[in-house]
């Protein structure tokens, strides 16, 4: 660790004080309600309004039922869906933003502008877009599929409606994340190439593809996660719909949380998303940590 | 060395074009007057936004996310400065906690809004704006304190060092070397932390009940319960909200880039 001030009792003091008011703050609001969270996914509310412990029968309720199984499979064709497809895009946009070219820097600024747009504005305007009678994605869909096609209105192109929207607001990041790949690469590998006489594409796949796995290993991870956990952007979309067609896993969780109030199933759902994002977050700690992260 | 031409305009036209044209399409209806057919509508008015902005519910809404985004920014900023200059600059028990900062901002924040949602309760706080701007603190801070402790870690110690010689307290030299010092990645900070609490809708949603204390994209959703398929409206009201995180992004650029990198890719 560079240059970190000698240790004393005194020292260890005024750190602890610094480190303090973070940790308040994340134990009290974060800690506990995560304990609470999941002590309460192992209890019911009976009949007479008192709290008892079920142990996991929530959970043996949830693995039976057909709705929760397929919010699980809908997840994953979100998850695959979404990473795999924003990932072919925003690798391209990291080659064509760190090529040396002045424009680069403008064409990056406009790429990332989808990825702070609000989703639920975002989310707005695609519902704008696959309007049926006003929205020009609409129009395009009709003309092959006959006026009175409801994007919204048809499982499989609303689930692709909510997949589309999620890559427009993640490619960016993936882009930028890449491009910080891309750019520690360094030049005299590509010349040592080019004298050799290797093409653009073989540079491509012997010297920038290797060299970046460990951002994309990184970034696909983040990404990932971020799309199990998307519920906003979903719900402002379709509100999980047609039928249950669009509900995803976070999507469930965020009704039975927040519109049936059945709070020990959500507790359940969320437990379970824990347990997925807790899996994936450990693979991204040994990747990050065991490459770069001083301690 | 490497040559760029026509194939490097038309990609950068193809992604310029998928990023910006459903931005373009918002702005459009934002500003073609009601019943337009045509993709790019003859006449242009204000309409919608006069529409918009003539409700006096939204210019509270407008208020309440001001007042949402600059509060949280308020807490998060000092309290993950301190945070993570302890972490940087400190060998103590704190530095075994670090691997959980830097996982905290993936967990699914979703999964504990519920618990967060009755502790409130108990506390008092629900259906209060300080309830959302708290929960925005929490959620933001791991992430803002991960960022600037990478921050603090690049930056010089033997300046502090000299100062302590000189006889400088501890809150001297964080008051007077490392803020300064530290200003891009605060700056940074600052601005990830304001764009992620003005987006955020699920907080605001699970914290308040009442109708005068929404934020903006928790307005524009029930706008678009009562107003079903007013696109004008619905654009206008969206444009509005875009506006201050496009703002901020294009003047901090370089700062918000540079921060996300070191936050990521370290």
């Amino acid at each position: 660790m560079r240059g970190s001030l000698s240790f004393s009792s005194q020292r260890n003091f005024a750190a602890t004080l610094l480190l303090l008011p973070a940790l308040a703050l994340l134990i009290g609001l974060l800690l506990y309600p995560l304990v609470l969270g999941i002590r309460s996914a192992f209890e019911m509310t009976g009949a007479d309004g008192a709290t008892k412990f079920v142990g996991g029968r929530l959970f043996s309720v949830l693995a039976h039922e057909p709705r929760f199984l397929a919010d699980v499979l809908r997840s994953v064709v979100y998850v695959v869906g979404n990473v795999g497809i924003s990932f072919v895009l925003g690798y391209g946009a990291a080659l064509v933003i760190t090529r040396p070219v002045r424009a680069a820097g403008i064409v990056r600024a406009t790429i990332i502008i989808p990825w702070i747009t609000p989703p639920v504005v975002s989310a707005v305007l695609f519902r704008s877009m696959v309007d049926p009678s006003k929205g020009p994605a609409s129009h395009v869909v009709q003309y092959f599929l006959g006026s009175g096609f409801m994007i919204l209105g048809n499982a499989q192109s609303a689930m692709a409606t909510v997949i589309v929207h999620s890559v427009w607001r993640s490619f960016p990041f993936i882009m930028l994340m890449i491009a910080a790949g891309i750019a520690a690469i360094p030049n005299e590998l590509y010349e040592s190439a080019a004298v050799e006489g290797c093409g653009a594409f073989r540079r491509f796949r012997y010297i920038t593809l290797p060299l970046t796995k460990l951002h994309c290993a990184i970034v696909l991870l983040i990404v990932t996660m971020w799309t199990i956990q998307d519920a906003e952007g979903v719900y402002a979309l379709t509100s999980g719909g047609p039928g249950y067609s669009t509900e995803v896993v976070a999507l469930r969780l965020f009704r039975e949380s927040f519109l049936n109030f059945d709070l020990h199933i959500a507790a359940a759902v969320g437990v379970v998303l824990l347990l997925i994002s807790g899996v994936f977050a450990a693979l991204y700690l040994s990747l990050v940590g065991g490459k770069r992260v001083e301690l | 060395m490497r040559k760029h031409g026509l194939a490097w305009w038309a990609a950068a036209a193809f992604y310029s074009l998928i990023a910006l044209g459903p931005l373009l399409w918002i702005l459009r209806t934002s500003l073609a007057p009601e019943h337009t057919v045509s993709v790019i509508p003859a006449s242009l008015s204000v309409e919608h936004y006069r529409a918009v902005l003539s409700r006096p519910e939204m210019l509270r809404y407008m208020f309440n996310s001001v007042l949402v985004s600059l509060a949280t920014v308020g807490i998060v900023v000092p309290v993950s400065l301190a945070a993570g200059y302890s972490l940087a600059r400190y060998q103590f028990w704190g530095q075994r906690l670090a691997p959980l900062f830097l996982v905290a901002p993936l967990l699914p924040a979703i999964a504990i809004l519920v618990p967060i949602t009755r502790f409130m309760h108990q506390l008092g706080l629900y259906d209060t704006l300080a309830a959302v701007i708290l929960t925005n603190a929490v959620f933001t801070l791991p992430l803002a304190l991960w960022m600037l402790r990478n921050f603090v870690s690049g930056t010089p110690v033997e300046v502090e060092e000299a100062a302590r010689i000189d006889g400088c307290s501890t809150t001297g030299v964080l008051l007077r070397i490392v803020v300064p010092q530290a200003a891009p990645g605060v700056i940074a900070v600052a601005v990830c932390v304001f764009i992620g609490a003005w987006n955020n809708y699920l907080y605001a949603f699970a914290l308040t009940s009442s109708q005068d204390l929404r934020v903006l994209p928790h307005a524009i959703l029930a706008f678009l319960g009562q107003w079903g398929t007013y696109w004008g409206g619905l654009s206008a009201a969206g444009v509005i909200a875009v506006i201050p995180p496009v703002f901020l992004f294009l003047i901090f650029q370089r700062w918000f880039v540079a921060g996300i990198f070191q936050q990521w890719s370290r």
